[in-house]
């Protein structure tokens, strides 16, 4: 763009214009549902959806949602299934992830390329045996059978992309500490974990976005409403509406889910971009 | 204290022989190996691998999900689809949502990783950070969220629309089979744009701009710098982002559906794994769920294989 002509500038514009609308189109329901959570049925029903909410501002549908509604206990099963799913993935995935990047050994390259093959099937097919599984394991409607069902869901993502991060960092720095008479182990835990903080990270986080937002396993393996996650809670609170209408607490509660995504978001952006498109090219 | 004698070899490829303490070295690398990667292959093989086979396998049976009532019928489940008008359907809305998602997303992707990137747009990572958002909510929220956009009496779509027109206007956008599977798409074109934007904005930033620089002394328009330039050396990336709609939209389309309509009204967004979800989880016909899963692999394997053959063509003519 070395010479503005008229017709670039005109051009540019029209783009801008669009920017700008899309920006609106993915903001604006995301604001709208800020208000939403601060009205009550009756601005729902006679106002404008775009209505700005009258005061004072109903902020009681967020502690009534919290507590009536039980949305309480589907954010406190989210943050320990998500913790302890996350963190379970990351040990079993960086273990294997290790072993692959820095061992031969024979079944090496079949053990990548089962993970790696897992990926790209569909999770749906094991969806009904998965369900009988849990049943007879007797962990249906258990907080830790979905925190197995998620950590192994978790584990191919680890070990594809931090494999590829382990074969990056330098041999010489466990080869040295080897000879300082670290065993295999201390190696791995000591020294080699440490290094792959930014990977560990990067994977952690990507698995923390879709453990929290997981719904499909979620809604199968639970149907004990003081065992459900938020994206569970909230699908059933959403169906509910047809019946018992109150759109101040569900957008309160439905707010309650996305904040904690959006500020891992703005704190991780660059991880969580770079983990998905490591995810999408394989 | 420790003599070096105890050191496990420093060669991982080869390995040298060295004493050690009790155990030799090699049977202590052996067990290290073992330790850190058995354990992990049996806990994904009991919760992924085994229900998926075990799912395939499933698919021969005619099974109400008891334990008593399971009988093996071959493959009539699989003759069965073939007389099953709903499936087809399903199948057919699994190709338009694919279709109409790729030129949704791809397209507004690239178009918008071309003007935050070769025409300079003030605020461009705002734009960025802002249309990458969708990608990283819960499909419930974004179900949640676009439900009450079609909402038929209090939704943003018809309040906006009747500001137009005279009467008020009442279209149920999800409850009506005319409009049910054209408004599924808004909400997972939306949802997606910005992982494809986020994909060609990394790789337009990669062609050396010399090569644009010669594209303006040549007199070459943007429309032009965009169709010699910019396409073919992003046509990877391109590609990949294809790839990436027709896999999630295959493997996953049904959660949007499910959420949003329940395949209904009257099967008419049925998509495969939302019929494979009423199947098994509300009708109890859990063989021919399986069946349903087993053709979801199938068509998502062969798919992906066709195009990336098709793609592979194109690219070689373009070059």
């Amino acid at each position: 763009m070395h010479k503005k002509s008229a017709g670039s500038v005109v051009l540019s514009a029209i783009f801008y214009v669009i920017l700008i609308l899309w920006a609106l189109c993915v903001l604006y329901p995301l604001v709208w549902s800020v208000f939403g959570s601060l009205k009550d049925n009756q601005q729902f029903l006679l106002k404008m959806p775009w209505s700005l909410p009258e005061f004072p501002l109903l902020w009681e549908n967020f502690s009534n949602v919290w507590v009536n509604y039980q949305v309480g206990t589907y954010f406190m099963n989210s943050l320990l299934v998500t913790t302890l799913s996350t963190l379970l993935a990351l040990l079993l995935a960086s273990t294997t992830a290790y072993t692959i990047a820095r061992f031969r050994f024979i079944g090496n390259q079949v053990l990548y390329n089962l993970y790696l093959a897992s990926m790209m099937i569909p999770m749906i097919l094991g969806l009904i045996p998965l369900f009988f599984l849990l049943s007879d394991m007797q962990l249906s409607n258990t907080l830790l059978g979905l925190i197995l069902v998620y950590t192994a869901m978790n584990i191919s993502f680890g070990v594809f992309v931090l494999t590829g991060f382990f074969r990056t960092l330098p041999k010489e720095l466990d080869e040295s500490a080897s000879i300082d008479g670290a065993s295999d182990y201390g190696v791995f835990f000591r020294i080699m974990l440490p290094l792959a903080r930014p990977g560990l990270i990067s994977v952690g986080i990507m698995n923390v976005l879709s453990i929290w937002n997981e719904y499909v396993m979620g809604t199968v393996l639970v149907n004990d409403p003081s065992k459900y996650t938020l994206p569970i809670g909230i699908a059933v609170m959403q169906a509910e509406m047809q019946y018992r209408t109150e759109w101040g607490p569900l957008f309160a509660g439905l707010l309650l889910s996305i904040i904690p995504v959006l500020i891992i978001y703005f704190i991780f952006q660059r991880q969580i971009t770079s983990g998905m498109i490591a995810g999408a090219v394989k | 204290m420790i003599t070096v004698n105890n050191a496990p070899s420093i060669d991982h490829a080869v390995g040298k022989p060295k004493a050690g303490k009790g155990m030799n070295w090699k049977t202590k690398r052996k067990l290290f190996i073992f330790v850190f990667t058995v354990p992990t292959l049996l806990f994904f093989c009991l919760f992924m691998i085994y229900p998926i086979i075990q799912g395939l396998y499933i698919s021969l049976f005619d099974w109400s999900g008891g334990s008593e009532t399971k009988s093996f019928i071959g493959f009539d489940n699989y003759k069965e689809m073939l007389n099953d008008p709903i499936l087809g359907h399903a199948i057919y809305n699994d190709y338009f949502l694919v279709f109409w998602k790729v030129i949704g997303i791809v397209g507004l992707g690239v178009f918008f990783a071309v003007a935050l990137t070769r025409f300079r747009m003030k605020g461009s990572g705002f734009f960025r950070q802002v249309f990458f958002i969708p990608n990283i909510l819960s499909v419930v929220v974004i179900g949640v969220l676009w439900n009450y956009i079609y909402n038929p009496s209090i939704g943003f779509l018809n309040s906006f629309l009747s500001l137009f027109t005279e009467k008020k206007v009442e279209i149920s956008y999800l409850g009506d089979e005319a409009y049910a599977m054209w408004s599924l798409l808004p909400p997972a074109i939306w949802a997606g744009v910005g992982f494809v934007m986020i994909l060609l904005i990394a790789s337009i930033l990669s062609i050396p701009t010399e090569l644009y620089e010669a594209g303006n002394l040549d007199g070459a328009t943007q429309w032009q710098q965009f169709v010699r330039i910019t396409m073919p050396l992003t046509w990877e990336q391109i590609k990949v982002s294809i790839l990436w709609v027709v896999m999630t939209t295959l493997n996953g389309s049904f959660v949007i559906v499910w959420i949003m309509t329940e395949g209904g009204p009257d099967n008419a967004t049925q998509v495969m794994g939302s019929y494979l979800y009423q199947m098994g989880f509300r009708q109890y016909h859990m063989g021919y769920a399986s069946a349903i899963g087993a053709l979801i692999l199938i068509l998502s394997l062969i798919t992906t294989l066709a195009l990336q053959r098709i793609m592979r063509r194109d690219t070689y003519e373009m070059s």
